[in-house]
Protein backbone atom coordinates (compact mmCIF):
# COMPACT_ATOMS: atom_id res chain seq x y z
CA UNK A 1 0.00 0.00 0.00
CA UNK A 2 2.03 3.23 -1.00
CA UNK A 3 1.33 6.68 0.30
CA UNK A 4 -1.05 7.72 -2.69
CA UNK A 5 -3.67 4.90 -1.39
CA UNK A 6 -3.39 5.33 2.12
CA UNK A 7 -4.83 9.51 1.24
CA UNK A 8 -7.69 7.86 -0.75
CA UNK A 9 -8.32 5.68 1.81
CA UNK A 10 -8.32 8.58 4.34
CA UNK A 11 -10.17 10.54 2.12
CA UNK A 12 -12.94 8.10 1.53
CA UNK A 13 -13.35 7.59 5.51
CA UNK A 14 -14.80 11.08 5.37
CA UNK A 15 -17.34 10.86 2.91
CA UNK A 16 -18.26 7.23 2.43
CA UNK A 17 -21.46 7.63 4.29
CA UNK A 18 -22.38 10.38 1.50
CA UNK A 19 -21.41 8.19 -1.51
CA UNK A 20 -23.45 4.90 0.07
CA UNK A 21 -26.42 6.98 0.45
CA UNK A 22 -25.78 8.73 -2.89
CA UNK A 23 -25.97 4.66 -4.63
CA UNK A 24 -28.63 3.72 -2.28
CA UNK A 25 -31.07 6.99 -3.47
CA UNK A 26 -30.23 5.40 -7.58
CA UNK A 27 -31.85 2.09 -6.48
CA UNK A 28 -32.68 -0.32 -3.41
CA UNK A 29 -28.86 -2.64 -2.94
CA UNK A 30 -27.26 -5.01 -1.56
CA UNK A 31 -23.93 -4.98 0.34
CA UNK A 32 -21.96 -6.50 -2.63
CA UNK A 33 -23.88 -4.23 -5.63
CA UNK A 34 -23.13 -1.10 -3.79
CA UNK A 35 -19.45 -1.97 -3.54
CA UNK A 36 -19.75 -3.07 -6.83
CA UNK A 37 -21.50 0.37 -7.96
CA UNK A 38 -18.72 2.38 -6.19
CA UNK A 39 -16.12 0.70 -7.71
CA UNK A 40 -18.13 1.52 -11.05
CA UNK A 41 -18.15 5.47 -10.56
CA UNK A 42 -14.52 5.60 -9.85
CA UNK A 43 -14.03 4.77 -6.32
CA UNK A 44 -11.81 2.00 -6.97
CA UNK A 45 -10.28 1.80 -3.28
CA UNK A 46 -13.20 1.66 -1.60
CA UNK A 47 -13.00 -1.41 0.91
CA UNK A 48 -15.79 -4.04 1.03
CA UNK A 49 -15.58 -3.88 4.69
CA UNK A 50 -16.16 -0.30 4.80
CA UNK A 51 -18.99 -0.38 2.81
CA UNK A 52 -20.72 -2.94 4.78
CA UNK A 53 -19.76 -1.52 8.34
CA UNK A 54 -21.16 1.54 6.54
CA UNK A 55 -24.02 0.14 5.71
CA UNK A 56 -24.81 -1.47 8.94
CA UNK A 57 -24.22 1.62 10.65
CA UNK A 58 -26.42 3.77 8.63
CA UNK A 59 -29.13 1.11 9.46
CA UNK A 60 -28.48 1.31 12.76
CA UNK A 61 -28.61 5.07 12.69
CA UNK A 62 -31.91 5.00 11.49
CA UNK A 63 -31.51 6.36 7.86
CA UNK A 64 -31.93 2.75 6.14
CA UNK A 65 -34.30 0.71 5.87
CA UNK A 66 -33.42 -3.32 4.95
CA UNK A 67 -35.48 -5.91 3.66
CA UNK A 68 -34.35 -9.55 2.85
CA UNK A 69 -34.59 -10.83 -0.68
CA UNK A 70 -34.71 -14.77 -1.29
CA UNK A 71 -32.80 -16.23 -4.34
CA UNK A 72 -33.03 -19.79 -5.31
CA UNK A 73 -29.47 -20.09 -6.36
CA UNK A 74 -27.29 -17.39 -4.51
CA UNK A 75 -27.77 -16.56 -0.70
CA UNK A 76 -30.22 -14.39 0.39
CA UNK A 77 -29.61 -11.10 -0.19
CA UNK A 78 -30.13 -8.15 2.90
CA UNK A 79 -31.24 -5.31 0.27
CA UNK A 80 -30.88 -1.77 1.89
CA UNK A 81 -33.01 1.75 0.92
CA UNK A 82 -33.24 5.05 2.12
CA UNK A 83 -35.96 6.31 3.97
CA UNK A 84 -37.09 9.89 4.54
CA UNK A 85 -34.64 10.35 7.51
CA UNK A 86 -32.02 8.96 5.18
CA UNK A 87 -32.81 11.26 2.50
CA UNK A 88 -32.57 13.93 4.29
CA UNK A 89 -29.38 12.89 5.37
CA UNK A 90 -28.59 12.56 2.26
CA UNK A 91 -29.63 16.17 0.85
CA UNK A 92 -27.73 17.55 4.09
CA UNK A 93 -24.76 15.77 3.28
CA UNK A 94 -24.60 16.97 -0.16
CA UNK A 95 -24.87 20.42 0.28
CA UNK A 96 -21.94 20.24 2.85
CA UNK A 97 -20.36 17.95 0.37
CA UNK A 98 -20.36 21.26 -2.31
CA UNK A 99 -19.64 23.46 -0.05
CA UNK A 100 -16.54 21.75 1.16
CA UNK A 101 -15.23 20.91 -1.98
CA UNK A 102 -15.97 24.34 -3.67
CA UNK A 103 -14.07 26.00 -0.55
CA UNK A 104 -10.96 22.99 -0.91
CA UNK A 105 -10.93 23.53 -5.02
CA UNK A 106 -10.72 26.98 -4.41
CA UNK A 107 -7.91 26.74 -2.33
CA UNK A 108 -6.24 24.33 -4.49
CA UNK A 109 -6.99 26.67 -7.61
CA UNK A 110 -5.72 29.27 -6.37
CA UNK A 111 -2.07 27.84 -4.90
CA UNK A 112 -1.96 26.12 -8.65
CA UNK A 113 -2.54 29.52 -10.48
CA UNK A 114 0.23 31.49 -7.88
CA UNK A 115 2.37 28.63 -9.02
CA UNK A 116 1.64 29.06 -12.55
CA UNK A 117 2.72 33.03 -12.69
CA UNK B 1 -18.24 -29.31 -4.52
CA UNK B 2 -17.57 -26.07 -5.78
CA UNK B 3 -19.94 -24.63 -3.40
CA UNK B 4 -19.24 -26.55 -0.36
CA UNK B 5 -15.93 -25.39 -0.77
CA UNK B 6 -17.33 -21.87 -0.52
CA UNK B 7 -19.07 -22.49 2.07
CA UNK B 8 -16.68 -23.46 4.52
CA UNK B 9 -14.55 -20.87 3.14
CA UNK B 10 -16.99 -18.37 4.19
CA UNK B 11 -18.10 -20.32 7.58
CA UNK B 12 -13.92 -20.12 8.43
CA UNK B 13 -13.49 -16.27 6.96
CA UNK B 14 -16.73 -14.90 9.13
CA UNK B 15 -15.53 -16.68 12.33
CA UNK B 16 -12.21 -15.36 11.99
CA UNK B 17 -13.50 -12.17 11.91
CA UNK B 18 -16.06 -12.64 14.69
CA UNK B 19 -12.91 -13.93 16.65
CA UNK B 20 -11.29 -10.67 15.67
CA UNK B 21 -14.46 -8.58 16.89
CA UNK B 22 -15.26 -10.82 20.30
CA UNK B 23 -14.27 -7.67 22.52
CA UNK B 24 -16.94 -6.04 21.02
CA UNK B 25 -20.32 -5.81 23.29
CA UNK B 26 -22.62 -8.13 22.70
CA UNK B 27 -25.61 -6.15 20.96
CA UNK B 28 -23.11 -4.28 19.16
CA UNK B 29 -21.27 -7.18 17.70
CA UNK B 30 -24.99 -8.93 16.73
CA UNK B 31 -25.67 -5.67 14.68
CA UNK B 32 -22.51 -5.31 13.04
CA UNK B 33 -22.55 -8.69 12.45
CA UNK B 34 -25.95 -10.22 11.77
CA UNK B 35 -25.62 -10.64 7.95
CA UNK B 36 -21.94 -11.08 7.34
CA UNK B 37 -22.36 -14.78 6.12
CA UNK B 38 -25.27 -13.55 4.03
CA UNK B 39 -23.09 -10.86 2.40
CA UNK B 40 -19.56 -13.04 2.22
CA UNK B 41 -21.54 -15.57 0.79
CA UNK B 42 -22.32 -12.76 -1.95
CA UNK B 43 -18.63 -11.90 -2.77
CA UNK B 44 -17.66 -15.37 -2.93
CA UNK B 45 -20.57 -16.36 -5.20
CA UNK B 46 -19.50 -13.19 -7.73
CA UNK B 47 -15.94 -12.93 -7.25
CA UNK B 48 -15.11 -16.69 -6.95
CA UNK B 49 -11.32 -17.55 -5.89
CA UNK B 50 -10.52 -17.24 -1.70
CA UNK B 51 -11.63 -14.65 0.51
CA UNK B 52 -8.62 -13.79 1.61
CA UNK B 53 -7.29 -13.25 -2.00
CA UNK B 54 -10.34 -10.73 -2.13
CA UNK B 55 -10.70 -9.27 0.94
CA UNK B 56 -7.52 -9.64 2.87
CA UNK B 57 -7.34 -11.48 5.77
CA UNK B 58 -10.09 -11.52 8.40
CA UNK B 59 -8.09 -9.55 10.98
CA UNK B 60 -7.81 -6.31 8.49
CA UNK B 61 -11.33 -6.96 7.05
CA UNK B 62 -12.06 -6.42 11.04
CA UNK B 63 -10.46 -4.46 11.78
CA UNK B 64 -11.98 -1.67 8.67
CA UNK B 65 -15.15 -3.30 9.74
CA UNK B 66 -14.49 -1.47 13.37
CA UNK B 67 -13.65 1.62 11.93
CA UNK B 68 -16.56 2.16 9.41
CA UNK B 69 -19.19 0.89 11.96
CA UNK B 70 -17.75 3.21 14.34
CA UNK B 71 -16.73 1.44 17.38
CA UNK B 72 -13.91 1.52 19.62
CA UNK B 73 -11.37 -1.34 20.75
CA UNK B 74 -12.19 -0.35 24.03
CA UNK B 75 -15.74 -1.59 25.06
CA UNK B 76 -17.99 0.23 27.03
CA UNK B 77 -17.53 -2.28 29.85
CA UNK B 78 -13.88 -2.71 30.21
CA UNK B 79 -13.38 -6.69 30.93
CA UNK B 80 -10.96 -7.42 33.48
CA UNK B 81 -7.50 -8.91 33.05
CA UNK B 82 -8.03 -12.64 32.91
CA UNK B 83 -10.86 -12.51 30.66
CA UNK B 84 -9.14 -10.19 27.60
CA UNK B 85 -6.03 -12.79 28.41
CA UNK B 86 -8.50 -15.43 28.11
CA UNK B 87 -9.60 -13.65 24.51
CA UNK B 88 -6.18 -12.84 23.67
CA UNK B 89 -5.35 -16.37 23.83
CA UNK B 90 -8.69 -17.95 22.05
CA UNK B 91 -7.74 -15.28 19.49
CA UNK B 92 -4.32 -16.44 18.98
CA UNK B 93 -5.15 -19.73 18.17
CA UNK B 94 -8.58 -19.31 16.27
CA UNK B 95 -5.91 -17.11 13.81
CA UNK B 96 -3.49 -19.39 13.83
CA UNK B 97 -2.61 -20.69 10.15
CA UNK B 98 -3.18 -24.55 11.41
CA UNK B 99 -6.73 -23.57 13.28
CA UNK B 100 -7.94 -22.19 10.19
CA UNK B 101 -6.38 -24.87 8.35
CA UNK B 102 -8.39 -27.81 10.89
CA UNK B 103 -10.97 -25.72 10.23
CA UNK B 104 -11.24 -25.36 6.42
CA UNK B 105 -10.56 -29.11 6.44
CA UNK B 106 -13.46 -30.39 9.26
CA UNK B 107 -16.10 -28.82 6.62
CA UNK B 108 -14.98 -31.77 4.30
CA UNK B 109 -16.19 -34.75 6.70
CA UNK B 110 -19.65 -33.53 7.32
CA UNK B 111 -20.97 -36.12 4.54
CA UNK B 112 -19.47 -38.78 6.73
CA UNK B 113 -21.16 -37.47 9.71
CA UNK B 114 -24.40 -37.96 7.65
CA UNK B 115 -24.13 -41.03 7.37
CA UNK B 116 -22.34 -42.39 10.79
CA UNK B 117 -25.61 -39.72 12.36
CA UNK B 118 -27.98 -41.92 10.92
CA UNK B 119 -26.54 -45.54 11.46
CA UNK B 120 -25.89 -44.28 15.09
CA UNK B 121 -29.70 -43.20 15.77
CA UNK B 122 -30.82 -46.38 14.38
CA UNK B 123 -28.66 -48.21 17.04
CA UNK B 124 -30.11 -45.42 19.76
CA UNK B 125 -33.59 -46.50 18.60
CA UNK B 126 -32.82 -50.18 18.70
CA UNK B 127 -31.51 -50.19 22.16
CA UNK B 128 -34.04 -47.80 22.99
CA UNK B 129 -37.00 -50.16 21.39
CA UNK B 130 -35.61 -53.24 22.99
CA UNK B 131 -33.71 -53.80 26.54
CA UNK B 132 -31.80 -56.86 26.61
CA UNK B 133 -31.99 -57.21 22.57
CA UNK B 134 -28.51 -58.45 21.88
CA UNK B 135 -26.90 -55.26 20.25
CA UNK B 136 -24.39 -55.79 17.67
CA UNK B 137 -22.32 -53.57 15.89
CA UNK B 138 -23.08 -55.40 12.70
CA UNK B 139 -26.91 -56.19 12.74
CA UNK B 140 -27.20 -59.88 11.49
CA UNK B 141 -28.96 -60.03 8.09
CA UNK B 142 -30.17 -63.67 8.30
CA UNK B 143 -32.26 -62.98 11.25
CA UNK B 144 -35.68 -60.66 10.53
CA UNK B 145 -34.85 -58.37 12.93
CA UNK B 146 -31.45 -57.44 11.81
CA UNK B 147 -32.79 -57.34 8.17
CA UNK B 148 -35.18 -54.80 9.52
CA UNK B 149 -32.77 -53.10 11.02
CA UNK B 150 -30.34 -52.90 7.72
CA UNK B 151 -33.36 -51.11 5.70
CA UNK B 152 -34.08 -48.90 8.62
CA UNK B 153 -30.69 -47.95 9.18
CA UNK B 154 -30.58 -47.49 5.04
CA UNK B 155 -33.36 -45.23 5.01
CA UNK B 156 -31.99 -43.41 7.59
CA UNK B 157 -29.07 -42.48 6.15
CA UNK B 158 -30.50 -41.43 2.87
CA UNK B 159 -32.69 -39.20 4.84
CA UNK B 160 -29.80 -37.79 6.17
CA UNK B 161 -27.93 -36.90 3.61
CA UNK B 162 -30.81 -35.49 2.10
CA UNK B 163 -31.13 -33.25 5.57
CA UNK B 164 -27.18 -32.21 5.72
CA UNK B 165 -27.24 -31.20 2.11
CA UNK B 166 -30.21 -29.08 2.25
CA UNK B 167 -28.04 -26.38 1.62
CA UNK B 168 -30.05 -23.31 3.10
CA UNK B 169 -29.07 -21.76 6.93
CA UNK B 170 -31.52 -22.33 10.05
CA UNK B 171 -32.84 -19.21 11.70
CA UNK B 172 -31.01 -19.53 14.86
CA UNK B 173 -32.91 -21.35 17.08
CA UNK B 174 -33.89 -23.85 15.03
CA UNK B 175 -29.50 -24.18 14.12
CA UNK B 176 -29.14 -24.53 18.01
CA UNK B 177 -31.30 -27.17 18.59
CA UNK B 178 -29.82 -28.93 15.51
CA UNK B 179 -26.73 -28.86 16.48
CA UNK B 180 -27.48 -30.03 20.46
CA UNK B 181 -29.42 -33.27 18.36
CA UNK B 182 -26.19 -33.59 16.95
CA UNK B 183 -24.74 -33.70 19.79
CA UNK B 184 -27.10 -35.63 21.33
CA UNK B 185 -26.68 -38.57 19.19
CA UNK B 186 -23.23 -38.70 19.63
CA UNK B 187 -23.26 -38.71 22.89
CA UNK B 188 -25.91 -41.53 23.80
CA UNK B 189 -24.63 -43.33 20.81
CA UNK B 190 -20.75 -43.40 22.71
CA UNK B 191 -22.75 -44.56 25.88
CA UNK B 192 -24.41 -47.38 23.85
CA UNK B 193 -21.32 -48.68 22.10
CA UNK B 194 -19.52 -48.70 25.21
CA UNK B 195 -22.10 -50.93 27.16
CA UNK B 196 -21.87 -53.35 23.63
CA UNK B 197 -20.94 -56.49 23.93
CA UNK B 198 -17.36 -56.00 22.42
CA UNK B 199 -18.36 -58.96 19.63
CA UNK B 200 -20.82 -61.60 19.95
CA UNK B 201 -17.49 -63.93 19.79
CA UNK B 202 -17.61 -64.51 23.32
CA UNK B 203 -20.96 -66.17 22.73
CA UNK B 204 -19.66 -69.03 20.00
CA UNK B 205 -16.54 -69.97 21.93
CA UNK B 206 -18.68 -70.01 25.28
CA UNK B 207 -17.37 -69.19 28.49
CA UNK B 208 -14.30 -71.59 28.40
CA UNK B 209 -12.00 -71.24 30.75
CA UNK B 210 -8.46 -72.64 30.83
CA UNK B 211 -8.77 -75.67 32.59
CA UNK B 212 -11.53 -77.01 30.58
CA UNK B 213 -10.32 -78.42 26.93
CA UNK B 214 -11.90 -76.31 24.18
CA UNK B 215 -14.05 -79.88 23.47
CA UNK B 216 -16.67 -77.83 25.74
CA UNK B 217 -16.99 -74.42 23.59
CA UNK B 218 -17.85 -76.41 19.94
CA UNK B 219 -21.48 -76.14 20.55
CA UNK B 220 -22.09 -72.67 19.01
CA UNK B 221 -26.26 -72.93 20.26
CA UNK B 222 -24.72 -72.93 23.84
CA UNK B 223 -22.35 -75.22 26.26
CA UNK B 224 -22.40 -78.59 26.10
CA UNK B 225 -23.29 -79.88 30.12
CA UNK B 226 -23.99 -83.15 29.67
CA UNK B 227 -23.11 -86.22 26.77
CA UNK B 228 -25.34 -88.87 25.97
CA UNK B 229 -23.88 -91.42 23.72
CA UNK B 230 -26.05 -93.94 21.93
CA UNK B 231 -24.95 -97.17 20.05
CA UNK B 232 -25.45 -97.17 16.45
CA UNK B 233 -29.00 -98.86 16.80
CA UNK B 234 -29.82 -96.08 19.12
CA UNK B 235 -29.83 -97.61 22.24
CA UNK B 236 -28.30 -95.11 25.13
CA UNK B 237 -24.78 -96.43 26.43
CA UNK B 238 -23.93 -95.73 30.20
CA UNK B 239 -20.22 -94.95 31.72
CA UNK B 240 -18.32 -94.51 28.19
CA UNK B 241 -14.82 -92.83 28.44
CA UNK B 242 -14.35 -89.85 26.47
CA UNK B 243 -10.51 -88.65 25.64
CA UNK B 244 -9.29 -86.14 23.10
CA UNK B 245 -6.20 -86.69 20.47
CA UNK B 246 -3.61 -86.33 23.14
CA UNK B 247 -5.44 -88.52 25.77
CA UNK B 248 -6.97 -86.26 28.36
CA UNK B 249 -10.46 -87.05 29.69
CA UNK B 250 -13.01 -85.02 27.79
CA UNK B 251 -14.86 -82.96 30.53
CA UNK B 252 -17.85 -80.77 29.60
CA UNK B 253 -19.01 -77.36 30.60
CA UNK B 254 -20.62 -77.11 34.39
CA UNK B 255 -24.23 -76.82 34.21
CA UNK B 256 -26.23 -75.52 37.30
CA UNK B 257 -27.56 -78.72 38.15
CA UNK B 258 -25.06 -80.60 40.50
CA UNK B 259 -23.16 -83.81 38.59
CA UNK B 260 -22.48 -86.55 40.92
CA UNK B 261 -19.78 -88.03 39.32
CA UNK B 262 -18.34 -92.36 40.22
CA UNK B 263 -15.22 -92.30 42.82
CA UNK B 264 -12.60 -94.32 41.13
CA UNK B 265 -10.61 -97.02 42.90
CA UNK B 266 -8.28 -94.26 43.59
CA UNK B 267 -10.67 -92.06 45.60
CA UNK B 268 -10.21 -89.90 42.70
CA UNK B 269 -13.44 -88.67 40.90
CA UNK B 270 -13.97 -90.03 37.67
CA UNK B 271 -14.91 -86.83 35.26
CA UNK B 272 -15.43 -88.32 31.91
CA UNK B 273 -17.49 -91.12 32.03
CA UNK B 274 -20.85 -90.44 29.90
CA UNK B 275 -23.91 -89.58 30.58
CA UNK B 276 -22.46 -87.81 33.57
CA UNK B 277 -25.70 -88.36 36.39
CA UNK B 278 -27.12 -85.09 37.17
CA UNK B 279 -29.41 -83.64 39.67
CA UNK B 280 -31.45 -80.18 39.29
CA UNK B 281 -31.06 -78.23 42.34
CA UNK B 282 -34.18 -79.57 43.81
CA UNK B 283 -33.11 -82.99 43.98
CA UNK B 284 -34.64 -84.00 40.85
CA UNK B 285 -32.21 -86.27 38.14
CA UNK B 286 -31.92 -85.10 35.07
CA UNK B 287 -32.96 -86.84 32.01
CA UNK B 288 -32.13 -87.88 28.98
CA UNK B 289 -33.37 -85.41 26.01
CA UNK B 290 -35.00 -86.84 23.60
CA UNK B 291 -33.14 -87.12 20.63
CA UNK B 292 -33.05 -87.87 16.66
CA UNK B 293 -31.38 -90.97 15.35
CA UNK B 294 -29.71 -90.71 11.59
CA UNK B 295 -30.84 -92.79 9.46
CA UNK B 296 -28.06 -94.77 8.52
CA UNK B 297 -27.17 -96.05 4.81
CA UNK B 298 -28.92 -99.49 4.48
CA UNK B 299 -25.57 -101.97 3.84
CA UNK B 300 -24.20 -101.29 7.08
CA UNK B 301 -27.93 -101.82 8.91
CA UNK B 302 -26.11 -104.87 10.81
CA UNK B 303 -25.93 -103.69 14.83
CA UNK B 304 -22.17 -104.16 15.69
CA UNK B 305 -21.38 -106.36 18.37
CA UNK B 306 -19.10 -103.91 20.57
CA UNK B 307 -22.12 -101.37 20.91
CA UNK B 308 -22.33 -102.11 24.69
CA UNK B 309 -19.44 -100.86 27.02
CA UNK B 310 -19.06 -102.63 29.97
CA UNK B 311 -20.15 -100.54 32.88
CA UNK B 312 -17.36 -102.17 35.18
CA UNK B 313 -14.49 -100.45 33.04
CA UNK B 314 -11.98 -98.49 34.98
CA UNK B 315 -10.58 -95.32 33.18
CA UNK B 316 -7.18 -96.79 32.17
CA UNK B 317 -6.15 -93.86 29.76
CA UNK B 318 -3.69 -94.89 26.68
CA UNK B 319 -0.25 -93.77 26.76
Amino acid sequence: MNQMELDTTQLLKGVLDLAVLAVLADADSYGYDVVRRLRENGLDHVGDASVYGTLRRLYQAGALNSYVVPSDEGPHRKYYGLNNRGRKALDQSAQNWASFSKALNHLLNGRSNGHGK
Amino acid sequence: MASNEQASDVATYAASVRAALSDLPSDQSEMLLEDLEDHLREIAAEAGGPLTERLGSPEQYAQELRAAYGASRASASRPDPALRDLRQAVGWVTGSAWYRQVRAFLPELRPAWWVLRAYLAVLILTAALSPGYNLGPIPNPTTKRGLAEILVTGFAIWLSVRIGRRNRPLPQPARVLAVSANVLIAFVAVVILGNMRSFTYSEIIGTASPEQPPFAAAFAAGPSTNIYPYSQDGKPLTNVLLYDQDGRPITVQQSEAQTIYPIGADGKAITNAYPLTQRHLNGDLVVAPRVAFPPWPTPSATPSPSATASPTASPSPRR
